[in-house]
């Protein structure tokens, strides 16, 4: 195990910097996102969870795969090469490590592979980031509903815990082992870091949020029972907007549109994160459309996270990060959906 | 894949609905590109999109594919199926599929099918007729009765096809037509009300139906009536697409997605998902 001082955090950034793109929170005007740095100094740890989760790092808002120009023969349509550079994902939270699981079944893990997520996501080494154990948790979250603690390592190559001024660094895989090996501004831990580390990813366990007992199984059920029970969708979706915003701040979103953009004879087709939320997601050229309804666009959403994904994938894919409920503009909030819907 | 546009057929009296019939630009295209009847493809155009379209012509045919794509948009203008029907012969477009799962081959063979069309949901209904009707193959299926009808006789598809089929003695060609013109000598009727006249025997037999809602809505009863079990009742649905491969989360019903799980699905299956197409 490695440590260094937080105040000498962007010696740390340089370095990693050296190596490939860091991405990590930087501050802004509305709160923290994960951003590529550019100066080492912009690494900020006195984030609490940044607005739009970290996926984007994988599975970009828009991804552009052919350029073309419009009226021109087909065969000179030119593929946009997939330039993937090795990445560091530094500062990412234990349930937002627990969402890159649940996305990898769905782009390589079942079906057709996805190169763009497989690439990136191979490429990139995830430095993980315990939870401030000594701060509350933020009301919207509830991440040890989903079994979640608030400092576990797993998923991440490198886990990071903060020790009163200092920063432990763990590695928990192979290619974690050899980057920190690389890192000379890092000092070895002592035997009381270890210690410490091993304590806060304990009692991280016992770390709650905000709790219901959900197994994926039983609450997969019971959404299905309620799908027809049409008075108890109007009812949680009563103020919803249909804006979409939970979706796009969402880490286990993976909805995407392909469209086509052209202007002055130049075009490209990409694709871009969609979401269910919208009337026009599943609106067919015939003009029917299956989900007219708001209570039905968030039915759709709330059933997938937690029933469809669960029959098709096995878990549930939600991990609880609260980014849903503190992004909605009229205080939906899926986990009291969850917990009505268990007593239901 | 890029293909050539090497034959439009216009196949409607009102002229919105063409067979477009696709030569592969790349011979190598051609041999990956296998594929079986119920599948379809998304075709495209850069600067317009893509649009998933079930493949019209049967694997027994062989040096092009075909799809008969419907002008779209009455109410939202298709901006694909537009400029599909704005080509010309010889035009260049994009290929991307064969995708989706098939009319099931082998859960179909030494069993008598039943296929019935309404409209122009009869694409791949005629890809699996001309499939099982070729020679190679009309062995492996048992009896063939095929019940198709469309509003006008101006609309219905193929017809030189079904002119074909209704001289041959190893398939049951019944024609309706909602109603008829001056010219029309055939039968008149709805298509459930015609099921229920032809009245299949559900011995060994597998009904494959594609048609509008409205047509299903009252098509299926004559089959359960009939004594066909929901097992043994096909159908192919439609959602809207993107991906065509189970990865952009457009198009499913409960768990499944019709683009990767389906399009067809046994009515035994859609019972076990939510109502939600």
């Amino acid at each position: 195990m490695k440590k260094t001082s937080i105040s000498e955090i962007s010696d740390l950034a340089a370095q990693l910097m050296g190596k490939g793109a860091l991405i990590a929170p930087v501050r802004e005007e509305a709160g923290f996102n994960f951003r590529e740095i550019s100066d080492a100094k912009q690494v900020d740890l006195n984030f609490y969870n940044t607005i739009i989760s970290p996926k984007s790092a994988f599975f970009p808002q828009t991804e552009d795969f052919v350029r073309y120009q419009t009226g021109k023969d087909i065969l000179e349509a030119t593929p946009v090469e997939l330039n993937i550079k090795p990445a560091f994902l530094f500062g990412v939270r234990p349930c937002d490590v627990k969402s890159f699981e649940i996305m990898d079944i769905h782009f390589t893990g079942t079906g057709a592979v996805d190169p763009y997520w497989q690439k990136r996501r191979e490429a990139a080494a995830i430095f993980g980031y315990a939870f401030d154990l000594n701060t509350p948790a933020d009301g919207a979250d509830f991440y040890s509903t989903l079994g979640i603690g608030a400092a576990d390592p797993e998923g991440s190559d490198v886990f990071m815990i903060k020790k009163g001024d200092d920063l432990l660094l763990k590695a928990i895989t192979p290619k974690g082992e050899k980057l920190l090996a690389e890192m000379s501004v890092l000092s070895d831990a002592t035997p009381d870091d270890l210690n410490y580390f091993d304590d806060t990813v304990a009692a991280g366990r016992a770390f709650k949020t905000r709790f219901t007992c959900v197994e994926a199984k039983p609450i997969a059920k019971k959404f299905e029972d309620l799908f027809g029970n049409t008075e108890f969708w109007e009812k949680v979706s009563n103020a919803c907007l249909s804006c979409g915003a939970c979706t796009f701040v969402c880490p286990t979103c993976y909805c995407f549109d392909i469209c086509d953009e052209t202007l002055f004879g130049k075009g490209t087709r990409r694709r871009v994160w969609d979401a269910c939320m919208f009337t026009d997601f599943t609106l067919e050229a015939s003009g029917h459309n299956p989900r007219t309804k708001v209570y039905q666009r968030l039915r759709q959403k709330v059933c997938h996270k937690y029933s469809y994904h669960i029959r098709k994938y096995g878990p549930i894919s939600c991990v609880g990060c609260g980014r849903c409920t503190r992004a909605c503009p009229v205080n939906i909030d899926i986990f009291s959906i969850v917990d009505e819907a268990m007593k239901a | 894949m890029p293909v050539e546009i090497i034959k439009i057929i216009d196949e409607v009296d009102t002229h919105d609905i063409k067979s477009f019939r696709l030569k592969f630009l790349n011979p190598e295209d051609e041999a990956k590109f296998k594929y079986l009847p119920g599948q379809f493809s998304e075709l495209s155009i850069y600067g317009k999109g893509e649009s998933p379209i079930g493949i019209a012509s049967s694997p027994t045919q062989d040096g092009y594919v075909e799809f008969t794509v419907q002008r779209a948009g009455a109410i939202f203008p298709g901006l694909v199926t537009a400029a599909l029907h704005d080509m010309d012969e010889g035009a260049k477009i994009g290929l991307r599929g064969p995708l989706g799962n098939s009319w099931p081959i082998e859960f179909l063979e030494k069993k008598n099918i039943v296929v019935v069309g309404g409209g122009f949901a009869f694409t791949t209904l005629r890809s699996l007729i001309n499939y099982m009707l070729h020679k190679d193959n009309r062995s492996r299926f048992g009896e063939i009765t095929v019940i198709y009808g469309a509003r006008t006789p101006g609309l219905l598809l193929y017809k030189d096809e079904l002119i074909q089929w209704e001289k041959r003695n190893d398939i049951r060609t019944v024609i309706t037509v909602d109603k008829g013109d001056e010219t029309w000598t055939g039968r008149q009727g709805f298509v459930p009300a015609v099921c229920k006249d032809v009245a299949p025997s559900p011995a060994n037999t597998v009904a494959v139906i594609c048609g509008p809602p409205i047509m299903i809505k009252f098509t299926l009863p004559v089959f359960f009536e009939l004594g066909f079990s929901k097992e043994n009742i096909l159908t192919s649905l439609e959602m809207r697409m993107k991906c065509g491969v189970g990865k952009c989360g457009r198009c499913n019903v409960g768990y499944k997605y019709v683009c990767s799980d389906g399009p067809v699905f046994s009515l035994a299956q859609l019972e076990e998902l939510p109502r939600d197409f």
